[in-house]
């Protein structure tokens, strides 16, 4: 670098200030000005190869000529292929329908640290990786491989700033010490670390990101169906290259029994020399010295070797192969030679063959490389069990490991790189070839979009008066011969049932009554059920009855069609019901299910819900998947007639509560208000007609429409907190559900009503709180007059509390009957447990357990 | 009055009564002397059995001595000469010694990497080699043992009621212990005494549960350090050791 010399930490910090103020310069540059500086250095590099080549054996005395311009031209050319239209500037992706865009910027500084070993084609790859992403880079080399390092790094920078690069964007230290590499490597960004263990464990413990390699021991099996031809000059030219010093060279082979003459012959045909027993011993006396490569061999070729072991082979030599039999670290040809010595075992069979390969590589290289010589068809399942087996991160089939290891010479898609990750086997944060994007940081613009919402229906929804015949006349023209019917025991006993059944017998359609169903159904009883299907075969289900009956029946379907299933799975809470953890099996392949609804309240014949209790645990599992939705509703107000007066009122309360609480949910939509808007307006209107007067027609068909279409809105925006308290509230106290729901439904509507609750509910249309408003809409509906929502919001809650009035509802938890005493006592757990049901969720305000607490306190006293 | 115990080109070590005087050539550095004592005190304080140390005094003829108790008792070495039959013995309870002392720590005394790092750069390698020595240096576990840096059997003093005493702490320092059991194999093998070297080597990984490997990548640093001391008759053995590498 102009005018300095690096070769203290005073220098150092010089030329880190200057290199940083450069790359500042630099990461405004556009893409197209960094592909036009990408190429210049590319081409610069690629033009120096010889020279660098050259300049690189006479400084180290490593190595041959010939294969170190093989390395540089890879470093320019591939690199710069494979990168030329990569976008690393800005915006490099885009997807406008999710809203997320991924910006890459450059690290900043980068410290690179150079081997002996690759001492050109190294700075040239980690030279055109920082242009390309717009980092400055820093090159500490190796002290006996400094000036062709530094040559190497001058030529890059040179076209680099000829194209329009700033100045001082590439640097390096001129006189190479360790300290000098530890503080560049602290003053850095980003650490590249190719190099010894010893210096990537520095850089790992620098303190900066670092992006190492490890040592390579890479173990080779020749299988039986190998192309011995091949394998044999494979091996030989990717070891006898650059006298074998690249990092991913052969170590060893392992021959198979019956290849093993037959390898070792042609082996010795195309150049290799075979060590005698003497031989041996006096190479291993000199590769290893205490367990570390001596340096002196390093990069040397075979009869210079040969003539420091102190034995003459032929000139013609290009590998020292030594027959060994131990793979343990006491034999030095099991080691990491960095020469062209090789090690060859004789496996017994190929699981022999294995077991030497994985200890080779536990040997001294965890993570790196191992290539096996196979018949991909004929031992398609041998390679797998080497995939399997081997714990490096480049596994090589019938290629040379060096040039193979690289990428992209003697094979696609495994990038071309001479920095090449380890894995965490190898201690490395990275464990592929690192490339350009271990180089940026990207960053994603996520922008607010709002989640998808759809509204789900039964495929077929019947309702008026006397519709019941006229559907199930349907299930025959669908050809369906077996229904199974599902029943309480009141309406088989009363005979309600037999309308069903009679209608099936007329149209020539089995069928048969199961009617051992309570109120809360339990687990045993749907098994019970399931079990008498599973005799019975049915290709339809019809479950007749109110809320019980029809979850009764979908569990029994579910069982049915799915016996393996577990209640505890399913019943997981979810966030969000499309992302849930459980995947809900299948439904509909054996039976098609129809809900006849003789209640104006549940819902259940439109819901995709279902709520069982385990009879042994007295666990209740509330089931929640679209695959639960029935298939076809029916909903005829003939059936809801002789409705007594008690469960008219507490259904129909609950309908209330249903269309309130989808109106309020955080998933409320258009669609589902539509619903539950009606549904309120028509609660309001009919429930007292029907409840005072049973034989009512009109009020019992508008309540029946009124009850199914609440539960078609609360099937999609889901429910709140209202009905979370009222379950345990109910369970807790054995209150009647609509009830329940009915006690509490002011508490929860003026607290989801405040303008700056403690917590909001989490889900991006729900984008404030806005409940008052919602609640304000809904009186405006029903004609409630009031100067501000405050005042629409309180005429509704009178309206609400007359209503509950009218329909013989108490006013209180406390008038309800529940003691005081045991109220209390139960308080924190009922208030917990509240808490966690599935319903919170999609409530508008998020509620703190003390909140609802408190709420259960109000509703008990009356507040 | 003062019975000589041993005498070295430098250094005489004298017996009065129950106090042991370690008298040390007039040229001897100063700070090297000072270094020792507190080296030793320090140690001392580890709880280990070592001679106390009583003073530095300057003596009559302008000599310093460092004054410190007078253990009674046979070095191992010497131990280890007249019952070659109990050689493994006492290999191992040498051994046992060595563990307990790393086992130890005294965390103001000098560190072991800096030593090393100043010794590899008086070791007279040439550069590159010095290089990979420093790099290899830098990527080994850092750890605070008490390592004693001379530990071979004629430092350990077996007393009368059969106590084991460590002396001379002159290169004591905490850092890695199998840099400690490097430089006591590199002592056997610089001793001719091979068998030893092996024996102790194998004896004290399996001992230790640690990883010949992990020993034997101390052994270039240890060799390079001695080669601070400049004696030529080692340098040939010492420079094979230290001119290693490891690459990727």
């Amino acid at each position: 670098m102009d005018g300095l010399i690096v070769q203290d930490d005073k220098s150092l910090d010089e030329l880190i200030k200057r290199v940083r103020a450069a790359q500042t310069a630099y990461s405004t540059y556009t893409q197209e000005q960094v592909d036009k500086i990408f190429l210049a250095a590319a081409t610069a590099a690629d033009k120096a190869r010889l020279d660098l080549a050259e300049m690189a054996v006479t400084e180290t005395g490593m190595g041959i000529v010939e294969d170190k311009v093989i390395k540089n031209h890879y470093a320019a050319e591939y690199i710069y292929n494979a990168y030329r239209d990569v976008k690393t500037c800005d915006v490099v992706e885009r997807d406008d329908a999710y809203g997320v865009e991924v910006l890459a910027e450059p690290v900043g500084v980068v410290a690179a640290i150079v081997p002996t070993t690759n001492p050109t084609s190294t700075a040239i790859f980690k030279a055109l990786l920082a242009l390309k992403t717009r980092n400055g880079i820093i090159f500490s080399p190796h002290p006996r491989a400094k000036d062709c390092t530094i040559k190497a790094a001058q030529i890059v920078l040179d076209a680099a700033v000829k194209a329009g690069a700033p100045k001082d964007l590439i640097g390096w230290i001129d006189v190479p010490s360790v300290a000098l590499s530890s503080a560049v490597m602290s003053g850095c960004d980003l650490i590249l670390a190719t190099g010894g263990p010893g210096m990537v464990r520095a850089a790992y413990s620098s303190g900066k990101p670092a992006v190492g390699v490890g040592p390579g021991n890479t173990p080779v099996i020749i299988d039986s169906s190998a192309d011995i031809e091949l394998a044999a000059s494979s091996v030989l030219h990717s070891k006898s290259f650059d006298n074998g010093m690249i990092c991913a060279s052969e170590q060893s082979v392992i021959l198979l029994p019956d290849v093993y003459d037959k390898f070792k012959k042609e082996l010795a045909f195309r150049g290799a020399y075979f060590l005698n027993n003497d031989e041996i011993d006096k190479v291993r006396a000199t590769i290893l010295i205490n367990g570390s490569v001596n340096a002196k061999i390093v990069g040397q070729s075979a009869p210079t070797i040969a003539k420091l072991c102190g034995f003459e082979v032929p000139e013609s030599a290009r590998i020292l192969v030594g027959e060994v039999s131990s793979v343990e670290l006491e034999e030095p040809f099991a080691h990491e030679k960095l020469s062209p010595v090789l090690a060859m075992y004789k496996a017994k069979d190929f699981d022999d063959a294995l077991a030497k390969a994985q200890k080779l590589v536990a040997d001294g290289g965890y993570g790196h490389t191992s290539v096996i010589y196979a018949n991909e068809i004929a031992a398609k399942d041998k390679i797998a069990r080497f995939g399997d087996l081997m714990k490096t991160c480049r596994i090589l089939l019938n290629t040379p490991a060096a040039q193979g290891g690289i990428g992209d010479i003697y094979n696609f898609k495994l990038r071309p790189s001479l920095t090449l990750g380890c894995g965490s086997w190898g201690g490395n944060s990275v464990s592929e070839n690192v490339s350009v994007k271990h180089l940026l940081n990207y960053k994603t613009v996520a922008k607010r979009r709002e989640n998808m919402l759809w509204f789900r229906a039964p495929e077929k929804v019947y309702f008026k008066k006397g519709c019941m015949p006229v559907a199930l006349q349907e299930l025959k023209d669908m050809g369906k011969k077996r229904v199974f019917i599902v029943t309480d025991e009141f309406l088989f006993k009363s005979g309600f049932s037999k309308q069903v059944s009679d209608r099936l017998n007329e149209m020539g359609i089995v069928n048969t009554t199961f009617a051992d169903v309570q109120p809360d159904p339990t687990l045993a009883s749907a098994k019970k059920g399931a079990e008498a299907m599973r005799s019975f075969e049915p290709d339809t289900i019809v479950a007749l009855g109110g809320g019980s009956a029809l979850d009764a029946g979908k569990i029994m379907w579910v069982l049915y069609e799915h016996p393996e299933v577990d209640f505890a799975d399913m019943a997981m809470r979810f966030m969000d019901i499309r992302k849930r953890v459980y995947r809900f099996p299948e439904m509909g392949k054996k039976a098609y299910f129809v809900a006849i609804t003789t209640t104006a309240g549940t819902g259940s014949e439109v819901t995709p819900f279902a709520v069982i209790t385990d009879e042994t645990t007295g666990l209740k599992y509330p089931i929640a998947d679209y695959e639960l939705l029935p298939k076809m509703a029916i909903c005829d107000p003939m059936l809801m007639m002789g409705i007594p007066k008690g469960l008219t009122a507490n259904s129909g309360y609950d309908a209330m509560v249903h269309a309130l609480e989808a109106l309020a949910s955080v998933m409320s939509s258009d669609f589902a208000n539509g619903m539950a808007k009606e549904a309120v307006k028509l609660i309001f209107e009919y429930l007292p007609a029907a409840y005072k007067n049973g034989a009512d027609e009109t009020a019992r068909a508008e309540m029946a429409y009124a009850a199914t279409m609440a539960g078609m809105a609360f099937a999609n925006a889901f429910l709140g907190v209202c009905h979370s308290m009222a379950h345990k509230l109910g369970s807790y106290h054995h209150l009647p559900h609509g009830m329940a729901n009915a006690l509490l439904l002011e508490q929860v509507m003026r607290f989801n009503a405040a303008e700056a609750p403690a917590k909001m509910g989490t889900f991006p249309q729900y984008d404030h709180p806005v409940c008052l408003r919602r609640y304000a809409e809904v009186a405006e509906m029903l004609g409630l007059k009031g100067k501000t929502d405050e005042e629409k919001f309180e005429k509704l809650l009178e309206k609400l509390a007359a209503l509950r009035k009218e329909v013989g509802l108490p006013d209180t938890i406390k008038a309800a009957g529940v003691p005081e005493d045991v109220f209390l006592e139960k308080l924190d757990a009922m208030s917990r447990d509240a808490f966690d049901d599935q319903c919170t969720g999609a409530n508008p305000r998020y509620p703190m357990i003390a909140e609802i607490k408190q709420m259960y306190l109000n509703a008990y006293y009356g507040k | 009055m003062m019975n000589e115990i041993a005498k070295r080109s430098n250094k005489n070590v004298y017996r009065d009564g129950d106090l042991c005087y370690k008298v040390f050539a007039a040229d001897y550095k100063k700070s090297d002397i000072f270094n020792e004592a507190l080296n030793q005190a320090r140690v001392e304080e580890t709880g280990l059995f070592v001679p106390k140390i009583h003073e530095v005094k300057r003596l009559d003829d302008g000599r310093l001595a460092i004054v410190m108790d007078y253990v009674e008792g046979k070095s191992l070495a010497a131990l280890i000469e007249e019952n070659p039959a109990k050689r493994d013995k006492y290999l191992q309870r040498f051994i046992d010694i060595q563990l307990s002392m790393h086992a130890l720590t005294a965390p103001e005394l000098n560190k072991q990497r800096d030593k090393f790092m100043r010794k590899i750069d008086l070791s007279g390698l040439e550069a590159t080699t010095r290089y990979e020595l420093h790099m290899r240096l830098d990527g080994m576990p850092k750890h605070k043992k008490l390592c004693h840096g001379d530990f071979n059997p004629s430092n350990v003093i077996i007393t009368a009621d059969d106590r084991a005493c460590v002396i001379d702490w002159s290169h004591a320092t905490i850092g890695n212990a199998s840099a400690d059991t490097a430089r006591t194999y590199l002592l056997f093998k610089l001793a001719n005494d091979d068998n030893s070297a092996e024996q102790y080597m194998t004896m004290f990984c399996k001992r230790s549960d640690t990883a010949r490997q992990y020993v034997e990548h101390w052994l270039p640093i240890v060799a390079a350090s001695q080669m601070a001391k400049g004696k030529p008759e080692e340098r040939n053995f010492l420079s094979v050791w230290a001119d290693v590498c490891q690459y990727d």
